[in-house]
Parts: structure tokens; sequence; C-alpha cells
């Protein structure tokens, strides 16, 4: 045989081969067969479920339970839930929790200490709806380790809390993200985060509304707006009005202060006739927020401290910090504006709070019973940009403001 | 560590005692038109009663047989690829009897070298002579060449090889080869022609830094496939062959000691290890237990700056064939201890919203790494000739890795979070001290058979069990931080200021067990058939089959410990590891629900058909091979929702065909085609999120992964002048379907994803030519690849846009231009070698930056190593030393003009004595 000949067949055989070897990858993915959701009955509660808690009951959650995407999970006014067994509560559908003022809705765990529960997982919800309902020592790790967020959204969605109680939560409380539309209005958020997480977390491309919420002794932030360095757009763009901040930003320690307020990487928004009393930082305006003239726009902010100094006795340490001067803390770009009240010392500028025992830094989960509503004569009232209420803080003669 | 140098030291006075001798019989072995001193000849020297000795010849061509009784002899002298020589001399008492031996090259095939042949590749030439009769397209690098070079493992030597580069994470632990640009995915490793298990928990492939290069016989890079071989190799094969019983008897035993510059500079962090808890506490105490503060110890979390050991290396081989040369043996050990450590700047970049998302730092690192690594390494090689056609062999490989590595990483946020930089000095910082401690351990038993049933016909037959485990046992990581402000002295915001720090805030400790192991059982079995065509040609068909079961498990267990509060319930101040209080925040660890507690498998059924016509000229080699694979996982925890495993079966047939034109005995001109596949690294299917040591990053696998299917052409002219010199020129084209790739996901997650098609195509020299004593070795790469992924656009405004824009680019981890030269000066008559070796290694790219027109490349890097040996005038002793990183060459990986990293390592060098029988 000559080469040639060789080389021309051996060509052929390729030929032939490359074209009738054909490969296609068959893959089998193992998924959980999903069963049925069960109805929504008295007693005890687990895995798939849909429908409507009614009014009177109370509900025994016993593992962790989950919506699915078509499916809802409704209460009526006067639901008592009890959650057992560090379980939470997964919605992949809508989530809608409509209490009353006279007949609220509960959520505790059997326990009722901080962290013992793992609260409402909406990462993918269709929309979200908590009305007049307590929601009570959620957070802490789930058995996989991470930590729960009370309420977390990650999705496009709907997300309207109203006239609630979050109270000793811990990690962050109300935490948006993705683009969520928010209207966060009229709710009290007491003693927590354990020693870190923001009281409301409003990430990527968030829009809507902050107002008229009380927040006490946070871990971290009140009100946290940004964006993240790797995922700066959308922006993230919020107005927050009419919000009495107290005792925020102490249980993190000196390396990371938390503030009343914070606009921190790419979000803008209208801060407005807030109170920010005794918080480690007041309203922080970050370098890295969008800080152009037409964005970000704040104003007609109460600060004050009814101490001038805190001892922070940590171990190890005596340190005197000057909560005065941490009211623009200096690190940011945020400036006083003519139309905030600023108080000058002691005495000065004082909102005249109806109760308010004046502890600074108290543990997650301890007990309060300070009343932020004013009292007449409080330098708040009548003080606001009229564009959001005639008034400064949660409190308003108006009665708009917060129900609590 | 010192017990071993005694003994060394013992070994080695021991040896240099005996060979006294009346009787001597000296000779040169040369090749006979050139002249030139060929090494590693055979001479065997029969007497009267027919009982053998054997020797070889040195590097100078010259061999000695001492003690003989003084009688009549017969002498055989062989040599791969020239014909065997015969004589008989007649030794006398009290003499000295001299020969000079002129050997003829053979242009005859050598039929069976791998089968029964004596070719010693650990030889330069051997190494040659293997590259030019091979069937396919090989590069060889000899065990002498590696003893000679600058390095130490296996991953030193691939590097310098043709079409090679090294991919290392930033520690320097952890090395995989790049063929002809290809990622380490493409490519197999194979430890004599056996497919190993890795103990890396991610991939599939073993780290070639765990290889000691003193175990290896040789390297060979397979740059094209015959049906007879495993087909999951685009870029190509890398088969370290361990060192094979020897026709004559050697010893040798080597010590060295080193050490590396970095730690002239700056301490090495140390820690303890005596409190590391090998089990954590949920497989120590079981499932219901809450673990306690008191569980976790602090003793690895205490760091101090030590004046290291000096780096050590000790080997030991023997081998020699025993009862008539019917059973061989080879033993090797390797003992390495080396601390090494890196210098880096770490920078993490992040789209800048006001320039279009062209990327600007958003975290500045300084990062330390302290590495002390132990590697150990044992071969066993055992073979009997049942007769002259019937030899079962029987190789056991263990290896083991010892890895301390104390990381110290000191970050200062610029952007986001709970606010950057204000100006340069200040800023959030948080300090990471991690403790790592890791045992690698691979066990790879190979027990094959070959049998000549007749004259035409040969079977071959194996089995390997093949075992892999990693542990890392409370890798623990401590997060402190502070921040830095600055004051005002005046009132003026713009006037001089002084800089506030608080003090150091106790953030969190977490601790995780991880372990994995991988069993292998293999099967494989050949059959082939040889007859001639008329008097010069021949035919050989070859058929055979392989199964391969694999299985491997994944454990992690997390748990997060959480300063105490004071009585106001603010966090903990930071003074040092035994005052921290701590509380455990996931009392019941993770190990129940951890994603990245799998167990997966993976089954391989292959059979070939292959057929080689053997033509004075020309050889045509071909045939084709099915691949059918299983593959998969399973999640230990059942997940209500989401993905809990994941199962893949695909067949591929894979054609080839090698075309080697003998245009005279000393040129070859070779082309080839074969069809490959790359499947996928286990990990890649899990969805589970992995922290890269490495980068800021976060990598998850992806179960609707596809393999990856590639042609691959090529084409080289091979010239081999004379015996230990070579010119190689090629070139070669691929065309990968579905290649698979890291791509981003969000925020700093990557997921390895296929991406449509993929071209990588390139140039091959490889050269080396003596000038007298001075000799040019070198090679030369130049890639171009050319894949396409999607990027975004970043527009204020609007947001992302143009999400689906593609950006053409090359290949993760391609090179476009890679230069090795060496100057090797040579005098055999005084037996003294150094070797001046320079590499250049153009730029590359590290990971895809989302935005387009952006990527982190590593920039070029030219690197200066130096060895030298000379062996003393007895003949048994050698001097040798080895400097690595002459000229301190930084890695460096930048976006564009953006700095984000730069590792320094510094200079590394070792002294060392060799002896040999």
């Amino acid at each position: 045989m000559q080469p040639g000949k060789l080389y021309l067949i051996g060509a052929a055989f390729v030929a032939c081969l490359a074209s009738c070897s054909k490969s296609g990858d068959k893959t089998t993915i193992i998924t959980p067969t999903v069963p049925a959701s069960n109805p929504i009955a008295p007693g005890n509660i687990s895995g798939f479920v849909k429908g409507t808690f009614t009014t009177g009951n109370t509900y025994t959650i016993t593992g962790d339970i989950t919506i699915k995407a078509g499916d809802t999970l409704a209460s009526q006014q006067g639901v008592t839930v009890v959650v057992k067994g560090d379980a939470q509560i997964n919605v992949q559908g809508t989530l809608l929790l409509v209490g009353t003022q006279t007949q609220p809705i509960s959520f505790n765990s059997d326990s009722q200490k901080p962290g013992s529960w793992g609260g409402f997982q909406c990462d993918s919800a269709k929309s979200v709806t908590i009305q007049w309902t307590h929601i009570d020592n959620t957070g802490g790790p789930d058995p996989s380790g991470s930590a729960r967020k009370t309420v977390f959204v990650n999705a496009p969605i709907n997300v309207d809390i109203e006239d609630s109680w979050f109270t000793n939560g811990q990690d962050d409380l109300l935490r948006m993200q993705s683009g969520a539309k928010v209207t966060i209005v009229r709710n009290t958020i007491l003693c927590s985060g354990s020693t870190d997480g923001e009281a409301i977390n409003l990430k990527t491309g968030v829009t809507g509304t902050v107002a008229y919420n009380v927040i006490y002794s946070q871990a971290g932030t009140g009100v946290k707006l940004e964006t993240s360095s790797t995922v700066p757009l959308p922006q993230t763009s919020v107005d927050v009005y009419n919000n009495t901040m107290v005792s925020c930003g102490w249980r993190r320690g000196q390396a990371e202060p938390g503030r009343g307020v914070s606009v921190g990487l790419n979000a803008k928004g209208n801060i407005y006739n807030n109170i920010m009393v005794d918080n480690y930082q007041g309203l922080e305006i970050f370098v890295d927020a969008d800080t152009a003239k037409a964005d970000l726009k704040y104003g007609y902010n109460l600060f004050y401290a009814s101490q001038d100094t805190y001892q922070d006795t940590t171990q190890g340490g005596n340190l005197a910090i000057n909560i005065r001067g941490n009211f623009y803390p200096s690190d940011g770009v945020g400036k006083p504006q003519s139309t905030d009240l600023i108080s000058t010392k002691v005495g000065d500028q004082d909102p005249l709070f109806k109760s308010f025992d004046g502890k600074v830094a108290t543990p997650n989960g301890a007990a309060t019973s300070n009343d932020f509503h004013l009292n007449s004569g409080s330098p708040a009232i009548g003080k606001g940009n009229t564009t959001y209420n005639n008034d400064i803080g949660a409190y308003t003669s108006d009665g708009k403001g917060n129900k609590h | 560590m010192k017990i071993f140098f005694l003994f060394l030291i013992a070994a080695l006075l021991l040896c240099s005692l005996n060979g006294l001798a009346q009787v001597v019989l000296k000779g040169t072995v040369k090749n006979g038109p050139s002249k030139e001193r060929l090494s590693g000849a055979i001479i065997s020297c029969t007497n009267a009663k027919g009982v053998v000795r054997n020797t070889t010849t040195a590097n100078d061509g010259e061999f000695t047989f001492k003690g003989l009784p003084p009688g009549e002899y017969d002498l055989k002298v062989e040599y791969v690829g020239y014909g065997t020589y015969t004589t008989s001399v007649s030794l006398v008492e009290n003499k000295t009897t001299e020969l000079e031996i002129s050997l003829q090259q053979s242009i005859k095939e050598l039929v069976d070298v791998q089968v029964f042949g004596k070719l010693s590749q650990e030889e330069d030439a051997g190494a040659r002579s293997k590259e030019k009769r091979s069937n396919n397209i090989v590069n060889v690098i000899s065990a002498k060449a590696m003893e000679r070079s600058p390095d130490i493992n296996a991953a030193n030597v691939l590097q310098r090889m043709s079409g090679l580069t090294i991919q290392r994470n930033g520690g320097g632990d952890e090395a995989y080869p790049i063929i002809r640009g290809l990622d380490p995915r493409y490519n197999n490793t194979l430890i004599n022609g056996i497919k190993i298990t890795s103990p890396d928990d991610k991939s599939r492939y073993v780290p070639l830094n765990i290889v000691p290069s003193d175990l290896l016989g040789s390297i060979e890079v397979h740059k094209s496939l015959l049906p007879e071989m495993e087909g999951d190799a685009i870029g190509g094969t890398v088969n370290m062959v361990m060192k094979d019983a020897p026709e004559k008897e050697v010893f040798k035993v080597l010590g060295s000691l080193g050490y590396s510059k970095i730690f002239m500079d700056r301490k090495f962090v140390n820690f303890s290890r005596k409190d590391i808890q090998q089990k954590s506490v949920i497989e120590k105490y079981g499932p219901s237990y809450v673990a306690q503060p008191g569980d976790f110890s602090r003793s690895n979390l205490d760091f101090k700056g030590i004046t290291p050991f000096p780096n050590t290396l000790a080997g030991i081989v023997y081998g020699r064939r025993f009862l008539q040369r019917k059973l061989g043996l080879m033993v090797a050990g390797n003992f390495q201890e080396q601390y090494y450590g890196s210098n880096s700047i770490f920078n993490q970049a992040a789209p800048d919203i006001h320039a279009g998302g062209a990327p600007t730092i958003s975290d500045y690192a300084n990062r330390s790494f302290s590495t002390r690594q132990l590697n150990g390494g044992l071969t066993l090689h055992l073979d009997y000739a049942l007769n002259e056609h019937n030899k079962i062999t029987l190789t056991n490989i263990s290896l083991y890795s010892d890895l301390s590595q104390a990381r110290v990483i000191v970050d200062t946020s610029i952007l986001g979070g709970n606010g950057g930089r204000t100006v340069p000095g200040t800023g959030p910082v948080s300090t990471d001290y991690t403790s790592v401690t890791s045992h690698q351990y691979l066990e790879n038993l190979k027990l094959e058979g070959k049998h000549i049933l007749s004259k035409h016909l040969l079977f071959d037959w194996t089995g390997v069990f093949s075992y892999a485990a990693k542990r890392t046992p409370d890798q623990a990581d401590l997060a402190v931080n502070k921040k830095i402000d600055t004051v005002h002295s005046t009132n003026d915001i713009h006037g001089p200021y002084t800089f506030v720090t608080t003090p150091n805030y106790f953030d969190v400790i977490t601790r995780i067990w991880q372990h994995n192991e991988d069993k292998d059982y293999d099967g494989m079995a050949n059959l082939s058939y040889r007859t001639k065509i008329g008097e010069a040609s021949s035919l050989e068909l070859k058929t055979g089959g392989l199964y391969r079961h694999k299985t491997r498990y994944n454990i992690q267990d997390e748990y997060d410990l959480k300063p105490t509060t004071s009585s106001s319930g603010i966090k903990q101040q930071y003074t040092d590891i035994y005052s921290a209080q701590w509380t455990v925040y996931n009392s019941s660890g993770t190990y129940d629900y951890d994603k990245n507690k799998y167990r997966l498998f993976e089954n391989v059924t292959a059979g070939y058909g292959e057929f080689k016509l053997s033509f004075p000229v020309l050889d045509i080699f071909g045939g084709a091979r099915v691949e059918k694979t299983e593959q998969g996982y399973t999640l230990n925890t059942f997940y209500p929702t989401g993905i809990n495993g994941v199962n893949k079966k695909y067949t591929d047939i894979l054609p080839s065909i090698d075309v080697k034109y003998k245009l005279n005995t000393i040129t070859n001109l070779r082309f080839s085609y074969y069809k490959a596949i790359a499947r996928p690294n286990f990990y890649d299917l899990v969805p589970a999120p992995r922290l890269s040591t490495t980068s800021a990053t976060t990598t998850e696998g992806n179960p609707y992964l596809n393999h990856s299917v590639a042609d691959n052409y090529d084409i080289r002219y091979e010239l081999y002048p004379r015996e230990d010199e070579q010119l190689f020129a090629g070139i070669f084209y691929k065309k990968i379907n579905n290649p698979i790739e890291l791509a981003y996901i969000n925020g700093t997650t990557y997921e390895p994803q296929n991406f449509g098609n993929a071209t990588d195509y390139g140039a091959e020299l490889v050269f080396t030519r003596y000038f007298g004593n001075i000799g040019i070795t070198g090679n030369y790469t130049y890639l171009h690849s050319t894949i396409s992924s999607t990027k975004s656009y970043y527009d204020l405004t609007s947001g992302y846009s143009n999400p689906d824009t593609l950006q053409k680019r090359p290949l993760q981890g391609q090179t476009d231009h890679t230069l090795n030269l060496s100057l090797l000066f040579r005098n055999k008559k005084r037996s003294l070698f150094a070797e001046l070796a320079f590499q250049y290694i153009g730029k590359s790219i590290g990971l895809v930056y989302p935005i387009y027109g952006y990527d982190y490349y590593q920039r070029p890097q030219s690197n200066l190593a130096f060895s030298a040996e000379k062996e003393l005038t007895n003949r048994h002793f050698t001097v040798f030393t080895k400097f690595n990183n002459l000229l301190n060459t930084p890695s460096v990986y930048k976006i564009n003009g953006l700095l984000v990293q730069r590792d320094i390592t510094k200079l590394n060098f070792s002294f060392g004595l060799r002896y040999q029988k």
C-alpha cells in the first residue's frame, strides 16, 4: 500500500468517526417530592401548609413550615401562634397577617427567649403583608449555622409592614433587598440584635417609605440604607421620616458604632422629622452615598443626648463617648442643617418623652417600659417639615403617627 | 528530624567503607559514529558458571566492575536504540582491564520496550528515545534532569516543560498543571499510567506539590491521546513515572538543608498544634450534644513569631534485581519539610458607578501567610518475571502531606458596610487570624500482569485500588475589628488632624472541621496482536477496556463563637485569645445540615480498538475509544426545597489517529487528531458555597453543568541530532464544545458554567543543544484562545444595561507567551553540572470581572533559578545546591491598570549531599 493511500484512508476514518460520535449529557436532578400543602387546622403544624389561622385560636408550629409559590398563609385577628423547636416560616407564596388594634396577632416561641425561633424567611415570596402583629424573640442561627433575619425579603415584591411590634430579635430585624418595594410604618422595634444587626436594613434597589416607627436599643443601626460594593445598582431610594430612634448602636462596640439613620453606598432618599436620642451616632451620610443634592435631602431632625458622655466600661476599657459629638459623625459627610433641632447641652432640645429611664446601652432582650410619646411643650411639636408632618418624631399630634 | 539526619550520616559513612577489590574491569561505552559517550547503557558480566553481574554506565559513559574473581567472562552491552554488543574478556589478578566499546545505532523499532525493555527513562537519552519512539506526541523529562534542576517537587519540574504552566493558589501550596493554556480541569494526572484519586476536596486532580521529584523516574506529558489512553485529557496527560527496578544495584541517599529568605526578613507566624481536636464536637459527643465554650481550644489561635528551622529534605533509593534478574525491587522514600511564606497586598475590586462600572478598590488588605509543609513519600516496586513470557508487577505509592498554615489578613474597608475610608489611614480595620492544619493521604496499589500468549499475542491486565483523603481539623479563624478616624485639632474641617484608633473588638471566631475520602477501584485489560507485513513492516491490533468505580464523601461541621457581652450588652474588647470569652452561637454545629456534607460517585466504563501500521518510513496509529460516564452526588441531609442531588450519564466516542513520518533516523514528522472530553470536577456539581482561601470570592457548584468535548489537531517536527539533543517544533488547534469556566453570578459568587464554544491554538518550540561543555535547553510556547462570555455595562440611571453583551477573551489561565531557557554547563570528566534556568510567563486571566472590558489579569513574570552539582573524587558523593526565585519575582494581578494582588515569596535556597553506590 502506498503511504498516500493510507493517509487518505486514515482521513476518511477520522471524518467518519468524528461525524458519527455524538454525545449529550443526560442530567437527572434529584429534588424532593413536594407533598400537597395541608390546609391549616388548629393544633400542631409543620411541613407544607396553606390557608388561614382563624380568630381566637392558638396554633403550634412544631417544625419548619413552607408556603409554596401559589399558596397563601393568612391570619385573621386575635390569633396566637407558638413556635417550637427553633422552627421558621418559609414563604414562597403570599404572607397576609391582618391583625387589628384591639385584636392583634401574636407569634412567639414557647421558650420566649431572644433568638429562639426563625422568623419569616420570605426570600422568594410573592407579597408580604404584616399588620397589627406581635413578632417576638426571633433570630439566631438556622441549622446550617446562618444568622436569621426576622423578616427577610429578597425579591422585587410589595412589602407592607404596619402597626406591628418586634421585640427581642437577634441579627437584622426587617431585612429587604433586591428591589423590594416597602411600606414600613408605625411599627415598634425594641431591644433587638445581639451584638450586631440593624432594625430596618434596606439594601440593593429597595424603594419606599419608612415612617412613624419607634426603634429602641437596637444593636446596630435604626434605619440603614445602602447598596453593596459589588452590586451598587440599582440604587436604594427610601423616604425615612418621623421615626423615633433611641439608644441604638451601642452593643457592636466602638469599632462598628451603630446609628440612628445611615445612608451608605449609592443609596439616596429623604431623611426628615426624625427624633434621635442617645444613639451612638445620629445621622450618618457616608462618603460613598449618592450625595447629589437632588437625590439625598435631610433636615428637620431632632438630636438629643440625655447625658454628656457615655462611659463605656466594657472589659478592659473605660472610654468616655461624647454623644453630642456624634450627632453627625466626623467620618461622614452629613452636615447639621439649619432646620435641625440640635441639642447643645443636657436639657437643651430635650424632646420630653412621656417616660424615659435614660439608659444608654442595655443588653439584647432587656425589659423596658419607656414611653416615647411627647409631653406637651416638646420642641418637636410643630417644628417638622410639613411635606411629611407638622411634628417631629413617631408620635404626632395629627394622629397619623404611631398608634402604639 | 535530628534522628533522621544521624541515620543519614551513618548510612553515608557505612557506604563509603566498602569496595576494596583486586580485579577491576573498566570500560567506556560510546556511540559508534559520533564517539559520544553514552550514559545508562546496561553491562552484564557472566562468568563460566552463569553467574551474572550488572552495571550501567555513568554520566561520562564509563563503567567499572570491582572485586570480580579472575577468570573468563562474557560481556554484554545493551542500550536502547542500539544493537547489542557482546564480547568475552579474560580477567587477571591484580590487573585493571580496560575496554572501549562502540555501539551501532539500530534502526529497527524496538518491540515491547514498555513491557519488557530495559530502557531507563531516568537518563536524558532515555527520555529523548521515548519521545522519538512514542506513538503519540510526548514530552519527557528524565530523573537526571530533575535531579540536576533547581526543582524539588513535580510542580516545579513541570513548569519548565514545553506548553505547561502551573496554577497555584496564593499561599504557594496546591499546584496544578495548565497544559497549552487549558485549566487543570481539562487535563489528567497519572502515576505510572494509572489515574490516581485526589485528596483535594474540590477537584479530581492531584496537587503536584505533594509529589517529591526524587521519587520520579521520569515525567511524560502526552499531548495527543491514543485510544488506549483515558479520554479526559483535552489539554493532555501528565504521567509521573515512578522509579523502576534497575538492572544494576542502586543505592542512593541524599539530604539537603535550605532556607527561605522571607524568614530572614520577617518572623514565621507559628501556632501550637497540641490542642487541636481531630474530631469536631458532634463527631466526638454525638448529635444531641450542646457544644460548650470550653469545647474549643485556644492555643491554635495563639500566634507567635518564631525563626523557623531550616528546610530539610532527605531521600533514600534502593533497587536491584534478585534471582537471576527475575525479581526486581525498587524502594524509594522521601521526606521534605519546607517553611515558606508570602507577603501580599490583596485589594478587593468593586464597580465604580461614577465611572461606568470601571473597577475601584473597595477593600485594601495586607496578607501574610506562613506555611510549614511536610511531605513524605514511599514507593515500592516489585516485578517478577515468571519466565520469558509472563511478568507480574506490584507497585505501591504512598504519599503524605501535612500542612500548617497561619494567615494574618488586615483588611481596611474603603467602600460600603459601616462606612469606609475618609482620608488615607482611616477606616474600619478588621484583622483575621487563621490557623489551618491539613493532612493529605494518598495510596495507590497496583497489580499488573503482562503475558506473551504467542508470537503474535500479548495480554496485559491491571487492578488498582486507590485511596485519597484529606482532613482539615479545626480550621480556626478569629476576626477582630477596630476603627481609625481623624480628629481635627482646629475647627477647620480641612485643617490639620491626627488619627484616633478605637480598641480592638472581638468580632467572631469560626471553627470548621472538614474531611473527605475517595476510593477508586479500577480494572483494566488489553489484548494486542502483532504481525509482520513483509520484511520491514508490521501491523498491531489492540483492544481493551477499563472499569472504574469511584466514591467520595465530604463532611463539614462549622461552629461560630460569638463574644459574650458586658452587663450593658456591649461586645467585648479583644486583648488576647486567653482572655477572650465566647458563647457558642450554633451549639449543635452544622454537621447535619451542612450543604458541604455530601457523597458522590463516578463510574467510568471504557473500551477501545486501535491499530498500528508500521512501515520503514511511516507509522499510522489510530482507532476509537468509547467512554461511558455516570456521575453524581447526593446531599446527606434531605432538604424539603431545592436540589438534593444529581445524576449524570453520558457516552462519548473518541476517535484518534497519529501519523509519524520517519524522514530519516533522526527526524520525525507527526500529525495527530484526537477527540477528548473533560468531566466536571466532582465538587463542580454540588451547589454548596465554598469560600476561596485565596480571593474574596465564593464558588458554588452547578448541577446543570455538562461535560466538555474537544477536537484536537497537532503537527510536530522532531529532530534528534545527538543522544541528548533535540529540536521540536509543533503547532496545534483545539475546538472545545461546552468549555467549563468559572462565571460571575452575583456579589462575590462564582459558579462553573458551560460557554458555547472555545478555540485554543498555538505553537511550541523545544530544543536542547550542546556546544562542548555548554548546553542550551529551552522551550517557547505561544498560545491563543478565544471564549465568549456575557458581561454587563454600567449605567447610573438605568442600572445594569446590555447584560447579554458577549465579550471575547482568552480562556482563564491561558498565558500568551511562555519561555523557558536554561544554560547548562557539564563537564563529564570532572562530573560537574550547573544549570541556570530562566522563565518568562506571559499574562493570563486569573478571574473574570463582571463588567464589560475588564478582567483580572496575572501580569507577566520572569523567574531565575540556579542549581549545580559536583561529584567528589571518590565518585560516590555528590554535593549539590539549588536556588529558586533569584529575581524575587512577585506575582501580580491587575484589572487593567488597577492593582488587586501582589504576592512576594522571596528567594529560596538549599545545599545538599548525595551518596550513590
